[in-house]
């Protein structure tokens, strides 16, 4: 078989997806026996005018993490979508816009203003903000369009697989790895992660018990024996895709969801609003109104890695 | 005058491009670096739980 062409890339993102890939170790080298890397830009110099040379459908796999939130990333996943036959999400900020995406509940003009002006390690007395071009006494410079929302991979361009995780895990990365080598590829739109909820694969005991209080993580030192939301805890992980191992969960932590929304659930914090109400015994309206203020930040825990795939997709403000 | 451009650059941690303006004579005139991209942890943190934060800010950089 002739090697494939991979082609690995970031948008908005942190590189945690790049290191997963190596953190295959060993296995690095069936990928280097699998497959030719043609752009990577961590690890390797080529250049976006190299990949702008390529003709289309000349990179087999392209493997693409990070949010698109600029004019650059949202050119670069057209570009990479017309080079690559299969396009991969990969990582929970290609998939459902990721932790960046919490950026949905304020705006482009917040964030330039808090970053550039207001940040206490900034000095910015003229509060120059950056502009896509600037005028230079030797010509002009540009940066690309900070978009006002966070957008995922797939609100972009057409997708033919997703890897959730955040990053993906070592075993799901091997998982593709091996199905390029066997040239088994699942159909297209497959989620390469469990079908299940992350439940299914949790080994705490659930006793159907009622909470009568939800516990921030610092105030409780939860059994690691027992199911964490049944301790009060707010675990994502009814609301969550399988497919990681757990995790978070065998670190005594909660799952906060970074899998995204299992099959058949469109949104994940409805999802979990929904089993906290069947699990919180409550008397009445009082009741429902303490059991709210004491969930610290329902909206940055139940869509802490999946704002822009959510209904809700942005915080909207009401025009007057 | 001549513009080099170096986009992106590679084989580190973010995002990066480099300007490279020549004069004349082919020297270097004038640099500039420039950092394509802002994801806004700085505002969007603000107001989330402080016990959360060791989850969310080791996303600033996952290298």
């Amino acid at each position: 078989m002739p090697k494939l062409k991979l082609a690995l890339y970031w948008a908005g993102a942190c590189g945690g997806c790049d290191v997963a890939v190596l953190d295959v170790n060993e296995k690095i080298l069936d990928v280097a026996n699998l497959a030719d890397i043609v752009f990577w830009p961590i690890a390797l110099d080529f250049k976006y005018h190299h990949v702008e040379a390529m003709p289309d459908k000349s990179i087999d796999v392209c493997l693409f993490n990070g949010c698109v939130r600029s004019s650059e990333q949202e050119h670069i996943a057209k570009m990479l979508r017309a080079k690559s036959k299969v396009l991969v999400a990969f990582g929970s900020c290609a998939c459902f816009g990721g932790i960046p995406a919490l950026a949905n509940f304020t705006t482009r003009a917040e964030i330039m203003e808090r970053a550039y002006i207001e940040a206490p390690s900034n000095e910015n007395p003229e509060k120059t903000l950056p502009q896509t071009k600037v005028k230079v006494a030797e010509g002009e410079i540009t940066l690309p369009e900070l978009y006002e929302n966070v957008y995922t991979l797939a609100q972009v361009v057409p997708v033919e697989y997703y890897v959730p995780g955040c990053p993906p895990t070592v075993d799901l990365i091997l998982k593709v790895v091996n199905a390029l080598a066997t040239n088994s590829l699942p159909p297209v739109g497959a989620v390469v992660a469990s079908e299940k909820t992350l439940c299914a694969e949790c080994d705490r005991k659930k006793e159907n018990k009622k909470i009568t209080r939800i516990y921030r993580t610092h105030e409780i030192i939860p059994d690691p024996s027992k199911c964490l939301l049944e301790q009060g805890l707010l675990c994502m992980g009814a609301a969550t895709r399988g497919g990681c191992g757990a995790l978070c969960i065998k670190a005594n932590i909660p799952c906060r969801g970074c899998f995204g929304p299992p099959p058949g659930v469109a949104d994940q914090g409805a999802k979990l609003v929904s089993s906290i109400a069947s699990i919180y015994e409550t008397d009445g309206k009082d009741d429902i109104q303490k059991m709210v203020n004491e969930v610290a930040d329902p909206a940055g825990t139940f869509y802490r890695f999946g704002m822009s795939t959510s209904m809700l997709r942005r915080k909207h403000s009401r025009k007057r | 005058m001549k513009k080099v451009s170096i986009d992106p650059i590679t084989r580190l941690e973010g995002h990066g491009k480099i300007e490279i303006f020549l004069n004349d004579n082919g020297d270097v005139a004038n640099t500039y670096f420039q950092i394509p991209e802002l994801r806004g942890f700085e505002k969007f943190c603000e107001g989330r739980p402080v016990e959360e934060m060791p989850r969310i800010v080791p996303r600033i950089c996952g290298v």
